[in-house]
């Protein structure tokens, strides 16, 4: 090597040590040793014992890993959805031309950021089933068909959509971005269509959507990640990781965590994690996959 | 126009909403988070009893005229009952008065209507009830107090303290302190350690740069649910369980994402600068310390600014990696609190919850366009 | 191990100079004493029981002191704290904890600390009422100590009992003559056809679902050590008696009327409010009676006979328990307050005489753990029952949970059948057998990994 060539690698090397020790600490070796104790009976207080793939076979086998998943799938499959066209249209009102869009923003915001510990215990709160918020402004509703609104966190029909519900007050994160991108799409796409007669809905459809499809793909990726790995919420309003009521919100991580911190089962759940780890990459392929037929690149 | 701004306004109110319930219900006193239909303002009720008149608590309503008297036979004997006038007649009850139809009331004195030898038999009719508008600010203390591990009878001082050691003596200010320790070291780690790598990846040109930098963007697809297991055996053999260390010193050695958040914002800086320096003889070091850090910091507040907000509100990591009291953070605290104390104290919760919030709200307040442009970049260039 | 210096080495370098100062590493104690941490699981009105005990044994000696603090969700956080390696000293749990931390090797064993006293272990234990010593026992070892036990007795309302017509001094004698008078016990509104009072509910409070099986002459594990749920006739018994309470009463009339329900022990039990009439309860009902209900006339008796099984009168013994941490800094002090804890003043006139094991079940209103009770504790005990429970804590028939390191996730499954039943989810076949084959399957994976534990450590 030149001298040169050598003083520049020490330079770089010289600014990226920390993270070449940081990667390797936190990061590199964790993944290798998660998959080698995935293959082992460990229990963190006793040597791990290499069992090959028993772990494995065993999950497949377990109605609560399946349970679990179930759970996680569900909670996903509708908080992601309908989180991106709350915040969508969250933000496409924010988009137009209004007063006081600097508070209504910030409002919408604000709940993004609250802890989500405290959030829980307001939500447990408003969950109540006797003296919640939720139910008395629910009442009459229900009573409508001659019904009484549920006890929410207390019924395993309801526990899932209530944490649904709560995820939904949290959009705020994206909603920002979203509204980043709708400020990013030229004026003058919108002028010439409607100079060529669209309406508002064909606006939105032919010229919104596709300028703002990075957009939507990015908080699509993101909210898969989240909703896969959703945790303190159940945790806490659940009290504890057993997910009450009758193992409704029993989620994935809950279920990981148990096992790995309060059963020391830790080969047990680095199998978990690997699968988790596997769901979560085929998923953000499916999504980049679909993505990548519709979404738009302008620049 | 109008569609918009009724929809903006619902969506104001839904989302704001909670919030403010969280506030009302943490200046109410505990009778009247329990009243159906919900009580919205934190009230106080006066009435004159025994001819003062004094603050008084509402107990349920009486619908006709009564009796109240003693029970002087049968198991429930020395109890004190409030009855249809027709049981006056009876022999197993000593009359005591009449009452009117109205609301039972309790003075602050805690004294019960059917508490043995209490005098505050008291039933007021609706009419004669005052009531003021009034915030129980005094609900803060008690539950940061609680929050510490008192208990309510401890801080009203009618039983001694159960816990001792060092542990029963941390508390909220504690527990404030751990939290801003983790907060600011966790902050000082990011910005200083993701601005050196990034520059290094961003302004210096060595070999297999590309190559690292590529396996860096991958670590991001890591969920933390592979890396925890083993992290918690790392963090255990450097005898860091139990201490803060787990929390914040990572933070120190970089991290992906913000490697990456700095490094785009790096590349946007002209080149020149840097040749130009060099030129001048400066080493690496003094252009990053003395040239680009300076001209950086927008970026470099959005990555303070996340950290600090993902360092204030992480649970699992303080769950897992702190073991006894004196090292908690907020986060943890209260979720100890909410599961010694499972049942009704909602004003108290929701008062250390509101605590809790409150740091990020007043936070937000001052930050909110670095927090806006922020997250607006990381998405749009994500 | 090599990887672990590697890491000493690098990272602790790097962070020498800030840990000592953040990390909140232990300051070396002022007063010259040997401080010994202690969680217990208990809060509210039962913890500050333990804590006069704590006070005494510091007051008894000048070398240790006990620090006491009351922890919730206390198994999970001890089990984590110990994987960790900063667990406390010692840990106030229940005695169904002690097989599962055993076998995570998570708790220290106590026969050497006996050794050293100069007891064996059996004689140890010889200092136990008979009905609880087997919960000690667990591969020859003793790996924790009672600190209060209780047994479970049927606590019927006398005056419920005078309402409705029935003698107040006949509890059921048996499972038929329970059901016949919870019948007659239980009020339904005419109109709407909504409860108002229960005779008797499997349900509340449902702490011993895992004994119903063994009440019906099934115990939980067979002659060959299998879970013993599915083909067991006594555990389908069992489970067709949960489920014909929900068909007499009707699943939505039961959960609206225990909707309102909360904690056995508290101002709201159904037990103290009077909504129903019999139910298994523990000693320390006593006190929230004395608190919440005061003047509430109850008498308590074993669970009623079920014909075909073993005559002696049936109840469950539980205990809590006490046991060292594993990296506990000081197990030989910890060692010495469970010590105390397990000792008393035989010879107690007055309350202040009492010592130990009697001061916190007498403050807990428990009966004592110990063979040999001191007048005072005998006399004038709060609990007017204390000496049925000391004479059902020595039945023959004194049930109690199986010592095995999968209990808890036995009694999880056990629990969710029994709720299944008794909300119509699944016939009791059904449940039985989903229970069986999770519990089986679990308990030979746990057998599997012991066994190769004990290899790779014979190895070594």
């Amino acid at each position: 090597m030149k001298p040169r060539s050598l003083q520049q690698a020490f330079t770089g090397f010289g600014f990226i040590g920390l993270w070449i020790i940081g990667l390797g600490v936190f990061t590199v070796y964790p993944v290798l040793a998660s998959l080698y104790y995935s293959f082992c009976d460990y229990s963190i207080l006793q040597k791990p014992v290499w069992i090959g793939w028993e772990n494995y076979h065993n999950l497949v086998r377990d109605d609560l890993f399946w349970k679990s998943l179930w759970n996680t799938l569900f909670f996903a499959a509708f908080s992601v959805p309908l989180g991106l066209v709350v915040s969508l249209a969250l933000a496409l009102l924010l988009n137009c031309e209004v007063r006081g869009r600097a508070i209504f923003r910030t409002l919408f915001f604000l709940p993004s950021i609250v802890p989500i510990v405290a959030s829980s215990m307001l939500w447990l709160w408003i969950f109540n089933g006797e003296h919640g918020i939720l139910n008395y402004a629910l009442t009459p509703v229900f009573q409508l068909w001659g019904g009484m609104p549920p006890a929410w966190l207390g019924d395993p029909a309801w526990a899932k959509p209530a944490l649904i519900l709560m995820s939904l007050w949290g959009v705020g994160n994206s909603m920002i971005i979203y509204l980043a991108g709708l400020q990013g799409v030229p004026k003058e796409l919108y002028e010439s269509a409607t100079i060529d007669g669209a309406g508002a809905w064909s606006r939105f459809w032919n010229i919104t959507l596709p300028m703002i499809s990075p957009v939507i793909y990015f908080n699509l990726v993101m909210g898969i990640i989240g909703a896969l790995q959703v945790f303190t919420q159940a945790f806490i309003m659940a009290g504890g990781p057993a997910g009450n009521p009758s193992r409704s919100t029993l989620f994935y991580s809950l279920y990981l965590f148990s096992t790995a911190f309060y059963d020391l089962r830790m080969g047990y759940a680095s199998a978990m994690a690997w699968i988790l780890f596997l769901i979560i990459a085929l998923l953000t392929w499916l999504a980049t996959r679909a993505a990548g037929r519709n979404i738009h690149y302008s620049n | 126009m109008l569609p918009v701004y009724a929809a903006l306004i619902a969506g104001a109110v839904l989302f704001s909403f909670p919030l403010l319930w969280l506030v009302l219900t943490a200046l109410k006193p505990i009778e009247q988070t329990m009243v159906f239909p919900p009580q919205f303002v934190p009230k106080a009720y006066y009435a004159e009893v025994e001819g003062r008149k004094v603050e008084v608590v509402l107990g349920p309503k009486v619908e006709e005229p009564s009796s109240w008297g003693e029970v002087i036979a049968g198991p429930q004997a020395g109890s004190r009952v409030l009855v249809s006038p027709d049981a006056k007649a009876d022999p197993n009850f000593r009359w005591i008065k009449d009452v009117p139809a109205g609301w039972r009331v309790v003075t602050e004195r805690g004294e019960k209507l059917s508490a043995p030898g209490s005098g505050a038999a008291d039933v007021v009719p609706p009419e004669a009830i005052e009531s003021r508008v009034k915030l129980r600010w005094g609900n803060f203390p008690t539950a940061l107090a609680m929050m510490g591990g008192r208990s309510l009878e401890e801080l009203e001082g009618t039983a001694p303290s159960v816990n001792s050691g060092e542990d029963a003596r941390a508390g909220f200010p504690l527990f404030l302190a751990n939290t801003v320790i983790v907060c600011v070291l966790g902050v000082l780690g990011a910005v200083f350690a993701n601005a050196i790598i990034a520059y290094g990846f961003a302004r210096l040109r060595w070999p297999g740069r590309d190559a690292l930098f590529a396996v860096t963007i991958a670590t991001m697809m890591i969920p933390a649910a592979v890396l925890m297991v083993p992290l918690y055996g790392v963090f255990k053999s450097l005898g860091w369980i139990g201490t803060l260390l787990p929390l914040w010193a990572p933070a120190w050695f970089g991290s992906a994402f913000n490697i990456f958040l700095l490094r785009q914002f790096f590349r946007t800086l002209p080149e020149d600068i840097s040749e130009a320096a060099r030129i001048d003889g400066c080493s690496e070091w003094r252009i990053f310390w003395n040239i680009i850090l300076p001209l950086s910091t927008p970026a470099l507040a959005v990555v303070a600014l996340f950290h600090f907000l993902f360092a204030w509100n992480d649970f699992m990591g303080p769950l897992m990696y702190l073991t006894n009291k004196r090292s908690f953070t907020l986060a943890l605290a209260l979720q100890e609190y909410q599961s010694q104390h499972t049942g009704v104290q909602w004003q108290y919760l929701m008062a250390a919850s509101a605590v809790t919030i409150l740091p990020i709200i007043v936070l937000f307040f001052f930050a909110q366009k670095t927090f806006i442009r922020g997250i607006a970049t990381t998405g749009g260039k994500g | 191990m090599k990887r672990r210096t590697f890491l000493k080495g690098s990272l602790g370098a790097a962070l020498a100079l800030s840990s000592p100062l953040l990390s909140g590493c232990r300051k070396a104690t002022s007063d010259g004493r040997i401080h010994v941490t202690y969680w217990e699981k208990w809060g509210g009105n039962e913890a500050p029981a333990m804590r006069a005990v704590v006070d005494q044994f510091n007051a008894s000696q000048d070398r240790i002191t006990v620090d006491f603090l009351s922890v919730s969700q206390i198994d999970r956080k001890v089990t984590i704290a110990i994987a960790g390696g900063d667990p406390p000293d010692i840990a106030g749990l229940w005695s169904y904890n002690l097989a599962a931390l055993a076998d995570m090797d998570a708790i220290l064993p106590l026969g050497e600390f006996m050794a050293a006293e100069g007891v064996s272990r059996e004689e140890w234990l010889q200092r136990y009422t008979s009905g609880l010593t087997p919960l000690f026992r667990y591969h020859g070892e003793v790996f924790g100590l009672p600190s209060t036990p209780f047994a479970s007795a049927l606590h019927w309302n006398k005056t419920m009992f005078r309402q409705a017509g029935l003698d107040p001094e006949w509890p059921p004698g048996t499972v038929e003559e329970l059901d016949e008078m919870a019948r007659q016990l239980t009020r339904k509104d005419p109109h709407t056809g909504q409860l108002s009072q229960l005779g008797f509910l499997p349900s509340e409070p449902g702490y011993w679902t895992w004994a119903f099986g063994p009440w019906f002459g099934a115990p939980l594990f067979n002659a060959a050590g299998a879970v013993n749920l599915a083909h067991a006739p006594g555990q389908l018994a069992a489970m067709r008696w949960v489920r014909q309470y929900t068909e007499e009463f009707g699943l939505d009339a039961t959960r609206r009327f225990t909707s309102g329900f909360s904690g056995a022990s508290t101002q709201q039990s159904p037990f103290l409010t009077g909504k129903i009439a019999m139910m298994f309860q523990g000693p320390w009902i006593n006190r929230s009676i004395r608190l919440y209900a005061p003047g509430l006339d109850y008498g308590v008796s074993p669970w009623p006979h079920v014909p075909g099984t073993n005559p002696a009168p049936f109840v469950t013994v539980d205990s809590d328990a006490v046991a060292i941490c594993r990296g506990s800094r000081h197990p030989e002090a910890a060692w010495e307050f469970i010590k105390f804890l397990s000792s008393s003043n035989p010879a107690a006139e007055t309350e202040s005489d009492l010592r130990g094991m009697e001061t916190v079940c007498f403050l807990q209103e428990k009966p004592s753990p110990l063979r040999v009770w001191s007048p005072y504790f005998t006399n004038h005990h709060p609990n007017p029952y204390v000496g049925k429970f000391r004479e059902f804590m020595a039945s023959p028939n004194a049930t109690t949970t199986p010592v095995v390191g999968i209990w808890q996730e036995y009694a999880r499954e056990l629990e969710h059948a029994t709720n299944d039943v008794r909300l119509l989810k699944a016939t009791p076949e059904e449940a039985l057998n989903y229970a069986q084959q999770r519990v089986q399957r679990s308990w030979v994976r746990h057998q599997k990994s012991m066994e190769r534990q004990a290899g790779a450590a014979a190895k070594v």
